[in-house]
């Protein structure tokens, strides 16, 4: 793939809709680290993740007729489809809740052993989120985001009343967009 | 719902984390669209959401590009645009922002917008193709008289009609080829003669000849029981590749070229004899 060429947003959509194999492949190049992220941080399972993104980059080229510019960037649409489609998969999975969210809570991103698994990782600026963040709003985000999880559960995996998740997860969401803004 | 209820309540930060209800999010949609200001509020919200995801990217293993690759290029299914839009894509999360399900349902509003973009595209092919017509009006008389002068095409087919002719007169068994090698003088020319003994005509075919002074003439020479006939000057330039029919010859026994002055000469002159040939048999 030529690395110098880069699209404008419509030319993006415009390509996507042409089935344009080198659009294909730029958004490949560009967009598949973060929604490898993704389907990694829900599935927790790299060998599923790797079933799951391929999945995710035939849909978006094979749904491309779908996506609305007014509902949103490119990029949030095929953010869905990765998040949407890792959920899919493990609600499928009928694992159990606790098992859904076991890394969730755990610090994979930061664990130093896992460096070198997680290659595209910025870790410098994702440590500054997290020394902001506290580790409930963290986890509030992620649950919410990541998971696809129910106020509900939120509220039993934080043993948090469900009457404050709402509140407490917009809190956490404006203190990231605090942290990411500055 | 008011704008600044909606700014301030928190339903843009649940929603884009996931968390709205069914009915909150088409709520929220339908705010979004009347509203560029809570339009804008979510597109925010995304992007730092985005950025949130992009800190945490990981590279995934580097064969399945190729792999991707092929898969798009090989498999028919999704080659072409044939495929059912599946219930796969559509959002799972009951609170999810997933665009792609929503487009199912195709507005009136969309229909219609489409129709006056294509009215308009129409109204503007008129204009266009109406001043076109009137400027081809206006030339119209200019057009005309520009067809009475003969078209390159037409050099084209005389050109071709000439080939054909010079192809009939080669391959007619009456014709009598005669090669007029280049003399000591000019050891690289020559030149051929296809006589045709029944009509007496002669065509001649300047293989290599160099290109004539200015005010000189290639001169033909039909060699008659001793005696120089003149059998006609001949041009070089763009008709050196072609048959040139001369005048008829008699009793020819040989054929030669000389350089004369333009128009030609009575009498060949000798020193600037180019090439010669004599008849067969």
């Amino acid at each position: 793939m030529d690395y110098h060429v880069t699209y404008t947003e419509a030319e993006l959509v415009q390509g996507l809709h042409a089935r344009d194999q080198k659009v294909f492949g730029f958004l490949y190049d560009h967009y598949s680290p973060a929604l490898y992220g993704v389907i990694v941080k829900v599935l927790n399972d790299h060998g599923l993740a790797v079933d799951v993104l391929q999945d995710v980059f035939l849909k978006i080229w094979r749904y491309a007729e779908q996506y609305n510019e007014e509902k949103g960037r490119l990029f949030t649409w095929m953010l869905n489809i990765a998040r949407n489609t890792a959920i899919d998969v493990l609600r499928s999975k009928s694992y159990k809740l606790e098992q859904k969210i076991q890394n969730i809570t755990d610090d994979v991103h930061l664990d130093g052993g896992s460096l070198t698994v997680y290659p595209s990782v910025d870790h410098l600026g994702f440590s500054k989120v997290l020394d902001k963040l506290t580790k409930e709003q963290r986890t509030l985000i992620d649950l919410a985001y990541y998971k696809g999880c129910t106020q509900e559960e939120i509220s039993r995996v934080l043993d948090i009343p469900l009457g404050t998740v709402k509140t407490r997860l917009r809190n956490a969401i404006i203190q990231l967009r605090v942290i990411l803004n500055k | 719902m008011d704008i600044q209820f909606i700014l301030s309540s928190g339903l843009i930060e649940l929603y884009t984390a996931g968390l709205t209800s069914d009915q909150e999010s088409q709520e929220l949609e339908e705010a979004m669209h009347h509203y560029p200001e809570v339009a804008a509020a979510v597109g925010a919200c995304q992007r730092n959401l985005e950025e949130y995801v992009r800190l945490q990217a990981v590279s995934p293993p580097e064969n399945i590009k190729t792999r991707l690759l092929h898969l798009i290029q090989t498999d028919p299914s999704l080659a072409n645009d044939t495929i059912a839009t599946g219930g796969d894509t559509s959002p799972i999360t009951p609170a999810s922002v997933a665009p792609a399900g929503e487009k199912k349902q195709v507005s009136w509003k969309w229909i219609a917008t489409a129709a006056a973009v294509l009215l308009l595209i129409s109204v503007a092919f008129n204009i266009i193709y109406f001043s076109l017509w009137k400027e081809f009006q206006a030339d119209y008389p200019k057009n005309q008289s520009l067809a009475a002068t003969p078209l390159p095409v037409n050099e084209d087919k005389i050109k071709l009609e000439q080939l054909k002719n010079a192809m009939a007169v080669m391959e007619d068994p009456k014709v009598l080829k005669v090669i007029m090698p280049g003399t000591d003088s000019f050891p690289t020319a020559v030149a051929t003669v296809f006589w045709n003994q029944d009509n007496k005509q002669v065509y001649l075919k300047a293989n290599n000849l160099p290109e004539p002074a200015t005010g000189k003439q290639y001169q033909l020479w039909a060699i008659v029981d001793d005696k120089a006939v003149d059998a006609g000057v001949f041009d070089m330039g763009d008709k050196a590749h072609l048959l040139q029919k001369l005048k008829i010859a008699g009793n020819a026994q040989m054929f030669a070229i000389t350089l004369e002055k333009k128009g030609g000469a009575d009498t060949p002159t000798l020193g600037q004899l180019y090439v010669s040939g004599k008849v067969p048999g």
